[in-house]
């Protein structure tokens, strides 16, 4: 059985030190077969309660030129904290 | 590309969340504020209009058997919501991993059901209605403390002052009803007591367990994992041990639930409010913070009250306009905290 999608995100941090949201998106969509800018809006919703949470961090930003989101949105590079690898080995992801 | 377009841009992203987590908020009161006119009607349908007003036992029945058939109801709307929003499967990938992660879901259930919608009854059955709301109100402070010393939630001095603000525009409003109630000399008052402190607790508690499930889940399937636990402790386990224990007629009594279309009618109204009240409810935690969601949430106070006097045309008493602006001055207060203050919830270092 496939992970739920947050544990998914989590868990492709887990594995690189640091990635930049829309690659991390862009493998989440094909993973799940989905498309179109709801799933993009939704992982990047998650990525940022993740955030919020503390369980990951951003390491760098820059302006989107209109490549990967929407022209003027934030990208982030996202990598897992401490506290998030606790808690993805408290809930058995890790 | 400057360093001051990045930043505006920043600005606005962080200033774009902050405000879909009061959004949210802002919705969990307006719901469960609507949700008061159809939970309060259907007490006045049958079967539960024939229950006397003095058959303590009977009423918890009912109450029980109410909770429980509103519950499924609550389950099918989610399940809906997730349909649509395309997250079924997710809600079943997250369930199996009882274990590690849903199980906290069916702890959040626990609390909010059994222990707070109950001991919520409790507080309106042997106090009255104004006393547990009264105590509702309180949940924010216990969901906040558990957040904060559990998992060391940040909550700056502007999102407490606010939180404490909208206390007081709530117990204002109710606090003048409050007198007549808690007059007289129930021997049974201390189970009145002890409810109101069960719902503070309950619902504090799980607002702090989910959050701390909402880690690594989402919170639209979170919410309906908790709902299934709930449906499931009231139907295998709480419900068959009354008709086992008690005499009560408990099996009759659902049969004459669900039977009844006006009392139907009003639990699946009652329901829609309550099921996207609860999903904006753990949107917002995970957006803003427990403490801050649960305190916003708290304008349901107002909320109830406006519905209730549209459908029955009573006005509310003058003191309801001294409650409203205390509850509308906190809510600014906490929005007036920079955007930047729900960027990171936890105090990272020390958070486990």
């Amino acid at each position: 059985m496939k992970l739920h999608k947050k544990a998914y995100l989590l868990v492709e941090l887990s594995k690189t030190d640091n990635i930049w949201d829309y690659e991390l998106i862009n493998k989440a969509l094909k993973e799940y077969s989905r498309s179109g800018s709801q799933w993009v809006n939704m992982f990047r919703v998650t990525l940022d309660e993740l955030s919020a949470a503390g369980l990951i961090n951003s390491t760098d930003k820059k302006l989107d030129d209109g490549t990967h989101f929407q022209t003027d949105k934030v990208l982030f590079k996202y990598q897992l904290t401490e506290f998030g690898r606790t808690r993805m080995r408290e809930t058995g992801l890790l | 590309m400057t360093q001051t377009s990045l930043d505006q841009a920043l600005k606005k992203h962080y200033a774009r969340n902050q405000r879909w987590g009061f959004t949210w908020a802002i919705w969990v009161a307006v719901l469960w504020g609507a949700w008061y006119v159809p939970g309060t009607a259907l007490w006045f349908e049958k079967p539960f209009a024939d229950i006397a007003a003095d058959d303590q036992a009977m009423m918890l029945g009912a109450t029980a058997v109410m909770t429980w058939v509103h519950a499924i109801a609550v389950l099918f709307f989610l399940l809906l919501w997730n349909t649509v929003l395309g997250k079924v499967k997710d809600y079943g990938r997250t369930l199996f991993r009882f274990r590690k992660i849903s199980k906290w879901y069916a702890l959040a259930s626990l609390f909010g059901g059994p222990m707070a919608i109950f001991g919520s009854y409790m507080a309106m059955g042997f106090i009255g209605p104004v006393f547990a709301a009264i105590t509702s109100l309180f949940y924010p402070v216990v969901g906040a403390v558990i957040a904060r010393l559990w998992y060391k939630e940040k909550i700056s001095s502007r999102a407490a002052i606010g939180m404490v603000i909208i206390i007081m525009g709530g117990s204002v409003i109710y606090a003048p009803g409050l007198f007549g109630e808690v007059e007289g000399g129930n021997p049974n008052m201390w189970l009145g007591y002890l409810g109101g402190l069960m719902s503070a607790i309950g619902w504090g508690a799980e607002g702090a367990v989910a959050a701390r499930a909402m880690d690594v889940s989402d919170p639209d399937t979170g919410i309906q994992c908790r709902f299934t636990f709930e449906v499931l402790f009231w139907g295998v386990i709480i419900l068959p041990l009354i008709a086992l224990f008690t005499d009560l007629p408990i099996a009759d009594f659902i049969v004459a639930t669900v039977t009844e279309s006006s009392a139907m009618l009003w639990i699946v109204l009652a329901s829609a409010c309550h099921a996207y009240s609860y999903t904006a409810f753990y949107k917002s935690f995970s957006l803003i913070g427990v403490g801050r969601g649960q305190a916003i949430g708290n304008l349901y106070a107002i909320f109830a009250l406006i519905f209730i006097a549209a459908f029955t045309l009573q006005l509310p008493e003058w003191y309801f306009i001294v409650g409203l602006v205390f509850v509308v001055a906190g809510t600014f207060v906490m929005f007036s905290e920079p955007a930047e203050s729900v960027i990171q919830l936890r105090d990272q270092e020390s958070c486990a």
